[in-house]
């Protein structure tokens, strides 16, 4: 058969609900994965030193460049929604919830984007704000 | 527009102007295209009431029936008609079913029987065990959730949402004694693990036959399976 590609999988124009979870499950699987291995690559600069991680950390989280604040909630973002879809998937593969799934991925999402706000708002609290 | 392929295998799309009522369908669209406008153009069609599975098409962006998909529902006069996407095109709009078809095949969408046919009395089946497989028995065969699915587009191998409906649909099936030659199809790399449940299957399917649905109760029955061969019980 002919293949489309990967790129194919974010084709959501004209397509239906299961297919945007589908697509977005997708994307915000591989964001996970790259975060994983850049927060790896970045912990084993202890390898080198307390010194080379402080620098790196004060670079980074410091003055014009601190968009990883920003970087930060877009990540609590998709591993909410991945969280919340990913267990819609779980049961639903169990048979769960098959004639409501668009339903359920409406309630599991709203639920997770409630849960979202409540962990942004302790961490601006964890962080000192007011 | 239409796309199509030149003989150089280059992709364009022809334009037609095609006038229709309220209740003209695309089909209907392309037969007066092929009849007053242009002899060269192929597309696939037989019974025009949505029963043999022909004339699967793209119609603005969406796998559908071309002779059950009216023109004034698509709400737009400008019309875009491709081949179904993850077949390999022959012409215009015909594409290649026969990696579909070898699929299908795969899967062995008979009744199978330990007494191979040779019963002397009637096996009697309730209008509840006839119910219970009825609508994954109304599959056409017209591969657009094949086009649908977006799995099949980037795993050629994958079995995909017919295949895997049909061999569910015989597992159900209170005749059939053949679980144990299909659970292990199901459960191969190329099975129901391969759904990712985008439902677009469901989506495209004209005749409700909710493919995505029946993999993910194959699923459930493929687990059931494995763990009773696992706790000691008969293959």
């Amino acid at each position: 058969m002919n293949k489309t590609g990967i790129a194919g999988w974010f084709n959501i124009k004209d397509k239906g609900t299961g297919y945007f979870a589908f697509a977005f499950q997708r994307f915000s699987g591989l964001v996970i994965v790259i975060y994983l291995y850049m927060h790896l690559i970045f912990l084993s600069s202890l390898l080198d030193g307390r010194t080379t991680y402080n620098s790196l950390v004060q670079n980074i989280t410091y003055g014009p460049f601190d968009i990883f604040i920003v970087m930060d909630m877009l990540l609590a973002l998709v591993i909410f929604y991945h969280g919340a879809n990913g267990i819609r998937l779980a049961l639903n593969e169990f048979g769960i919830g098959l004639k409501h799934h668009k339903l359920f991925f409406y309630a599991y999402e709203s639920i997770s984007m409630v849960l979202l706000v409540l962990f942004l708002y302790y961490a601006y609290l964890f962080l000192g704000g007011h | 527009m239409v796309k199509r392929r030149n003989e150089h295998g280059d992709e364009y799309y022809d334009n037609y102007n095609v006038p229709a009522d309220k209740a003209s369908t695309v089909l209907e669209a392309l037969l007066y295209i092929k009849e007053n406008i242009d002899q060269t153009l192929s597309f696939r069609y037989s019974c025009r009431m949505e029963i043999c599975g022909s004339c699967g098409m793209e119609i603005n962006g969406r796998p559908r029936m071309a002779c059950s998909t009216q023109l004034a529902s698509l709400h737009s006069d400008i019309i875009k008609i491709s081949p179904l996407p993850h077949y390999n095109v022959i012409k215009d709009l015909v594409v290649d079913f026969d990696p579909f078809f070898d699929k299908y095949k795969k899967v062995k969408p008979y009744i199978i029987r330990d007494d191979d046919g040779n019963y002397s009395a009637e096996i009697p089946q309730t209008p509840e065990q006839f119910n219970e497989f009825k609508g994954y028995a109304q599959c056409i065969k017209c591969g657009l959730c094949m086009a649908a699915c977006p799995v099949v587009g980037t795993d050629e191998n994958y079995l995909g949402p017919a295949p895997l409906t049909a061999l569910f649909r015989y597992n159900i099936d209170n005749r059939d004694q053949g679980i144990m030659y299909r659970i292990d199809i199901a459960n191969s790399d190329d099975g129901t693990s391969r759904c990712h449940f985008a439902g677009e299957c469901t989506e495209a399917c004209p005749k409700d036959v909710r493919p995505s649905f029946a993999i993910q109760k194959l699923r459930v029955q493929g687990l059931k399976y494995e763990l009773k061969n696992i706790m000691g019980g008969k293959k």
